[in-house]
């Protein structure tokens, strides 16, 4: 097939893909180079483009415009997580749906349970170049790139042991409420790095000063003094714990 | 200088903070299922299997709608939203990343438990020395709820003929 004509139909998406769709058509990703153009009929149409988990009110509208569709190449394709499988409305009241059990993988719901889907394009919504991806795999001129997996018992790796993974946790939760998780956990990564590399007290505040001195974001100098702060009042309320149970049990030092 | 880019025919970057497909590593998941919890659309499944002892992490990337919260809540770090982007097919199978884990045997009856050896190492790797007798936790930790039940039982009658109730 050389150009895809395409129908773009919203059956009750959020609008999230569809204003995406829009991305896609201007100069800047232009889609048309792809042969593809948006059809106001879907009597000229090849390909139905579908957004959204598929209402009920929607579901009788999708149907006719399917059937309307010249019946030879007739595609489906599903754009965004939520015509692919449900997305978030999986279990919305609105939707038409059958019941199931919810166990079951791959994850059954939204326009691929009622229209035969040839490609799906999941994202939430998709970038403009998951949809050109996606079109251009229609066309073959790109190679699939996700695979299905499935994962055996193997090698297990914990990352740290002991006192160093109790002080983890306990930093874990301080850092998300300070910098939120994405800049605090791969700080706190570091952080922990130079705790496991250094040697003794003095060694671990001269190279947390460095770290603090060669960082350029303040939010991030911001977030490892707090972090070694919090790593010396963890410190010290073991040192307080391990004090009182010797002065109960009586150990020797 | 044209501004359309090339995209198909070259090869594309996402920026580093792009939230795209999940991915779980395998070699850091301990299957606790927090992800499945705390998953809106529940697009990571946790289903046991006692009678086989293993547990599957279902991930299904045609539900994931990467609100990262997996991310936020996972205790090792398995499960990153990493900045691909290519995930359309024509099979849904291609969306489905499974991890199977090995449930851990109860001490007590021998049956599997409803948690996985991995949970039981990471447990006992978070204790610090010196506050809690780390041996004798390692030597009463498998154990399935009805063992433990029944060890809190006959712990407590113990209690009570040592005081001489």
């Amino acid at each position: 097939m050389k150009s895809l004509w395409v129908f773009h139909v919203n059956t009750g998406a959020c609008n999230g893909c569809d204003i995406e769709i829009l991305d896609v058509l201007t100069p800047y990703y232009d889609i048309e180079r792809l042969g593809v153009k948006l059809v106001p009929t879907p009597r000229h149409a090849h390909a139905l483009l579908v957004t959204g988990p598929l209402t009920r009110q929607a579901y009788h509208a999708a149907k006719m415009a399917y059937e309307a569709m010249p019946p030879k190449p007739r595609i489906v394709i599903a754009v965004g997580t939520c015509a692919c499988s449900g997305g978030i409305f999986h279990d919305s009241y609105a939707l038409r749906r059958e019941y199931r059990e919810s166990l079951e993988y791959p994850l059954k719901g939204g326009t691929s349970e009622f229209l035969p889907v040839h490609l799906y394009i999941p994202g939430c919504p998709p970038r403009p170049e998951e949809i050109l991806y996606g079109v251009a795999l229609l066309k073959n001129i790109v190679e699939k790139k996700i695979r299905g997996e499935l994962f055996r018992e193997g090698t297990f790796v914990l990352p740290r042991e002991s006192f160093n993974a109790w002080v983890e946790v306990l930093l874990r939760a301080r850092i998300r409420k300070e910098l939120g998780y994405f800049d605090g956990y791969s700080l706190l990564k570091r952080f922990m790095e130079l705790v496991e590399s250094s040697e003794s007290k003095e060694e671990l505040e001269k190279l947390v000063e460095k770290a603090i001195n060669d960082e350029g974001d303040s939010r991030l100098r911001y977030g490892l003094e707090k972090l070694y702060s919090y790593y010396l009042e963890v410190v010290r309320t073991y040192e307080g714990i391990l004090a009182a149970k010797r002065a109960i049990i009586g150990l020797p030092k | 200088m044209p501004v359309t880019k090339a995209y198909p025919f070259e090869p594309e970057e996402a920026p580093p903070e792009y939230r795209g497909i999940p991915r779980i590593d395998p070699v850091l998941c301990i299957g606790c299922g927090a992800c499945a919890n705390a998953c809106p659309p529940n697009a990571i499944l946790r289903i046991d299997d006692p009678q086989n002892g293993t547990r599957r992490i279902v991930l299904d990337v045609g539900r994931c709608i990467r609100c990262a919260r997996c991310e936020e809540v996972c205790p090792t770090g398995a499960v990153r939203l990493t900045t691909e982007f290519e995930a359309a097919t024509d099979d849904r199978g291609d969306h489905v990343e499974v991890v199977e884990l090995g449930l851990a045997r109860c001490r007590g009856c021998g049956k599997y438990t409803h948690y996985t050896e991995r949970q039981v190492e990471k447990v006992l790797s978070l204790i610090p020395r010196g506050i809690l007798d780390f041996d004798r936790v390692r030597e009463k930790l498998p154990l399935c709820s009805e063992c433990k039940l029944k060890l809190t039982v006959l712990n407590a009658t113990k209690f009570g003929e040592v005081d001489g109730l």
